[in-house]
């Protein structure tokens, strides 16, 4: 029994690992720019409903996961208008197929994602950024020399917890693309396709493990950056 | 300010405790169902609960599902499933009483299209499914658990078209779900119960899968061993009698 838990993958786990790392990977890269901008705008201006915006940001991580999932379904569907049109301009499928599942691993990712660059945002010293001004920096060299380094646990931090979030996606994904093998099927989607079969046991304890691994792993470093973000800040003033 | 809110919370509080101990009494047995049986099983309940029995708690999922959590202590009180498999893995387990087994009801195997997006297939050995698919896909239970879906595969297998149409196929938690898709034309086929493709208004049925493709479509009944509600058998009883088959037959259920 011990063995058969310790056992190496077989190739069609190592698939589905392999899967779930591509999904959660692109995921992350999709979604990083956005969430930076978003926290941009979340912690330096002020506009107009700025309220309702930090909500909406937020609102996928208290949303029931199927509900994202059938949102999903309803826009991006090939019925769906936003599925629609991208299929007849670009030729793009999401649905059933694995960029579809990134999708929804992106989505799913925004709140911590936001959540971790905003933060770091708002620990930038805003008096470096105005001490290089009245020396003459651009704008755009001010952002890349001062606020982005100093921003950059924050954005690893948010790399790390996207990823990690992303790898344990299940509920909007099975909602919005299914069970597809090769496709959609992803660490967890496959540990719940795994416990219905009888003799899916010693598969489901290996992945178990593995998952829990990754998480540990990733919240832990993520951690680590966090601190660094707190070292950062007071080393500045 | 404070006090009206304060009174209205305990009054919330209070509605609220109260609540469980009143329900807990009048709480009938606890049934965990195959997903096909969603409606039936919700008019049937109404029907017993008629004669003067507590309303039962129905849970729905695909069979397998539902074993897992019956094998991981679930306190229930029957199990209905979709197949025998799945009662002869809980059966074996010890986990049901005994001599309390029967089947309730058969049902048949469809290919379901929507309404609007119809796909025309004809049924039969080396059926060309996969070509009427086009760049859609097949909707259907997971083949590897799913009772639904167990029946699809070894019906598309005997057709020999398998091999063929796999990599199209969508693998949904339960029937319902495979049907669902359906429905949203998003899958332009699936593989169904005749008596889901009658519960939907936006299916139409393709095609009617031979009973010879398939093992027979049957749904056993078991009082699960860690049942206790003193009414548990005699819902049993009731879906097995005369009044509980109607209630079945309405549905399009075929009599065992």
């Amino acid at each position: 029994m011990s063995s058969d838990i310790c056992a190496a993958l077989s190739p069609e786990e190592w698939s589905i690992l392999a899967l779930s790392l591509k999904v959660s990977l692109v995921a992350v890269a999709a979604i990083l720019p956005v969430c930076f901008c978003i926290a941009w705008m979340l912690a330096r201006w002020r506009f107009p409903g700025k309220l309702l915006v930090d909500a909406l940001v937020h609102l996928p991580l208290v949303l029931p996961p199927v509900v994202t999932g059938w949102l999903l379904l309803l826009l991006f569907g090939m019925n769906g208008p936003i599925g629609r049109w991208l299929s007849d301009v670009f030729g793009i499928t999401l649905l059933f197929r694995w960029t579809g599942a990134a999708l929804a691993a992106a989505i799913m990712a925004v709140p911590l994602m936001v959540r971790a660059i905003r933060l770091s945002i708002e620990a930038i010293d805003t008096r470096l950024e105005s001490a290089a001004a009245t020396l003459g920096a651009s704008r755009l060299r001010i952002f890349f020399t001062i606020s982005l380094p100093l921003a950059l646990p924050g954005v690893l931090a948010a790399i790390i917890l996207g990823f990690a979030r992303s790898l344990g996606e299940f509920g909007a994904t099975i909602t919005f693309v299914s069970d597809v093998p090769g496709e959609t099927r992803t660490l967890p989607i496959a540990i719940y396709a795994a416990m219905q079969m009888p003799d899916g046991e010693a598969m489901v304890t290996r992945f178990a493990i593995l998952s829990t691994m990754l998480s540990l792993g990733a919240l832990m470093l993520s951690e680590i950056m966090v601190r660094r973000i707190a070292h950062g800040g007071r080393h500045v003033v | 300010m404070k006090p009206p809110f304060l009174r209205a919370f305990c009054a919330l509080l209070l509605l609220l405790s109260a609540n469980p101990s009143s329900a807990a009494n009048d709480r009938g047995p606890v049934i965990l169902a195959a997903a096909s049986l969603q409606d039936v099983l919700a008019v049937a309940a109404v029907e017993w609960a008629r004669q003067g029995h507590a309303q039962p708690v129905l849970s729905f999922a695909g069979s397998s599902a539902l074993a897992r959590q019956i094998r991981a202590g679930a306190p229930a009180d029957l199990f209905i499933s979709a197949d025998e498999d799945w009662m002869d893995v809980v059966e074996k387990g010890g986990l049901i009483q005994p001599r309390t087994r029967a089947d309730i009801a058969g049902n048949q195997l469809v290919l379901v299209t929507p309404i609007r997006q119809p796909v025309q297939v004809k049924m039969g050995r080396g059926m060309p499914i996969a070509r009427a698919l086009g760049s859609s896909r097949l909707a259907m239970a997971d083949p590897d658990s799913v009772p639904a879906g167990k029946y699809g595969k070894a019906a598309l297998t005997k057709l020999g078209v398998w091999t063929a149409v796999s990599p199209k196929v969508v693998r949904a938690e339960n029937v319902r779900a495979a049907l669902a898709l359906v429905e949203r034309g998003e899958a332009r086929l699936g593989i169904v119960y005749a008596t889901d493709a009658r519960a939907s208004r936006k299916v139409r049925i393709a095609g009617i899968f031979p009973a010879w493709t398939h093992p027979p479509i049957r749904y056993p009944v078991a009082r699960l061993r860690t049942s206790r509600h003193a009414d548990a058998d005699a819902f049993r009883t009731f879906l097995l009698s005369p009044k509980g088959r109607a209630v079945l037959a309405r549905y399009g259920f075929s009599a065992p």
